[in-house]
């Protein structure tokens, strides 16, 4: 009788939180996903940066990045990392970095020796997604 | 330069002139053609959470960088730069009450990095009360204050939670269509710094802070951007007007960009962007910068 209950508290415990995550939207179980790749020694820049896509749609993020100090960006879109492809370019379009090469990793991090305003693209790996939420969040360390 | 000026007034009232578009045409176009359709968009929570231009998204640096900056420079610690806690009690519109959001939060940052514990709390004081006043409670709540006493003495962790609640309610405005509210917010906190910037090049001619204050340029253009989509919301159009005009000596500031290939450590998943960047600004117009933020700093702060 104490095996059926206790089964049945875990079975309800568990549709519970299956409903909890099912209830956020995309963009917040992503946004979610992607806070652990910010971890306690980078301080956010304080935003929540969201694009949602469709088939090859690309969002473009405008960022100023500082001299003297170190970027985290972390990608992500739906509930597991690897989906979404992020390009970093410089304002002439030189690619400075995408994270393709890279087995789309979730996070990188940028060493940035003078100050320069960037541009990031970031959209869906198509073999992965065809539409989805596409959120960037940002970490700095001085 | 004068050319980009015209673009964004031209911008502004572009979008005024959509959204007024929508507002009168959209409601009787929608009901007739699709009214199941139109609900449906409307309840789809994602809708909202763009903050978007053309497909463009656009980030303002985190005040707390500057702060750091300004700290490292030499700076002693300057009351007199910040806005006056009790001043909160004075905010009566949502406009003031953002836009004073942002400039005490960037405050709260200064504060904090100079160790000054009871200022700290005055001011963390100040946001909660003005993060109530907007609906975001849940990232300014009383878990906040407590661990923010818990944690005093322990710089770092004070200005991680402070970043965080700050992230998390810009991502709650987001979500709930206040889009423009994140910006003011966004706005209070960059204007806020750049006065602490400007102050702190009076003070001290350091090369590195007058540096940072011209590399703002994009940062100025960036946060138009930004507001632009509500210039015929009451206030926004005197703060967008003021920004332009702001923007109009930025474009001044003269940035030589010189690309260098980065390097990457592939293993620590690390690039450095070894790039180049000179600013040169001149005596000048750093008066002028300065003198236009401190007037956009006192309409916010008054």
């Amino acid at each position: 009788m104490k095996k059926i209950s206790f089964k049945l508290i875990v079975i309800a415990i568990s549709l519970i939180s299956f409903n909890a995550v099912l209830a956020q939207s995309p963009c917040d179980s992503s946004a979610t996903l992607c806070e652990k790749n910010i971890t306690s020694n980078y301080i956010s820049d304080g935003q929540d940066y969201r694009a949602l896509l469709l088939d090859d749609e690309i969002a473009e993020f405008n960022m100023v990045l500082y001299g003297g100090t170190t970027y985290r960006f972390a990608a992500c879109s739906g509930f597991s990392d690897g989906n979404l492809i992020f390009s970093v370019y410089d304002k002439e379009r030189n690619l400075l970095f995408t994270n393709k090469e890279y087995s789309n990793s979730p996070y990188w991090d940028f060493k940035i020796t003078n100050t320069l305003d960037c541009i990031i693209e970031a959209n869906l790996d198509p073999n992965v997604a065809a539409s989805g939420c596409a959120v960037l969040l940002v970490g700095f360390k001085q | 330069m004068t050319t980009t000026y015209f673009n964004l007034k031209n911008q502004a009232l572009l979008f005024s002139f959509m959204a007024l578009v929508t507002f009168s045409c959209g409601d009787d176009a929608a009901k007739d053609e699709n009214s199941e359709n139109i609900e449906v968009e409307q309840k789809d929570p994602n809708k909202n959470q763009l903050l978007e231009l053309d497909g463009k998204v656009f980030s303002i640096p985190s005040p707390i960088q500057t702060a750091f900056l300004i700290k490292n420079s030499g700076m002693t610690y300057n009351k007199d730069v910040l806005n006056v806690p009790s001043k909160v009690t004075s905010y009566s519109t949502n406009f003031k009450k953002a836009v004073n959001l942002g400039i005490y939060g960037a405050d709260l940052g200064y504060v904090t990095l100079y160790d000054q514990t009871q200022d700290a709390i005055s001011f963390l004081t100040a946001v909660k009360t003005l993060g109530d006043d907007l609906g975001v409670s849940s990232a300014f709540d009383m878990e906040l204050v407590e661990r923010f006493e818990k944690n005093i003495g322990n710089q770092d962790s004070i200005l991680s939670l402070v970043s965080e609640a700050y992230k998390s309610s810009d991502r709650y405005l987001k979500g709930n269509d206040q889009n423009d509210i994140s910006a003011l917010i966004l706005a209070g906190g960059w204007i806020e710094s750049l006065y602490f910037t400007t102050n702190s090049a009076k003070l001290t001619s350091d090369k590195e802070i007058i540096n940072r204050i011209g590399e703002q340029k994009n940062t100025v253009y960036n946060l138009i951007q930004l507001l632009t989509p509500y210039y015929n919301k009451p206030d926004f159009a005197s703060l967008i007007d003021n920004l332009m005009e702001l923007n109009e000596l930025f474009e001044k500031v003269e940035i030589t960009y010189t690309f260098i290939k980065p390097t990457v450590d592939a293993a620590k998943k690390t690039t450095t962007i070894n790039s180049t960047t000179t600013v040169s600004i001149s005596n000048e117009l750093l008066g002028q910068i300065t003198e236009k933020i401190a007037k956009i700093r006192a309409e916010a702060i008054n």
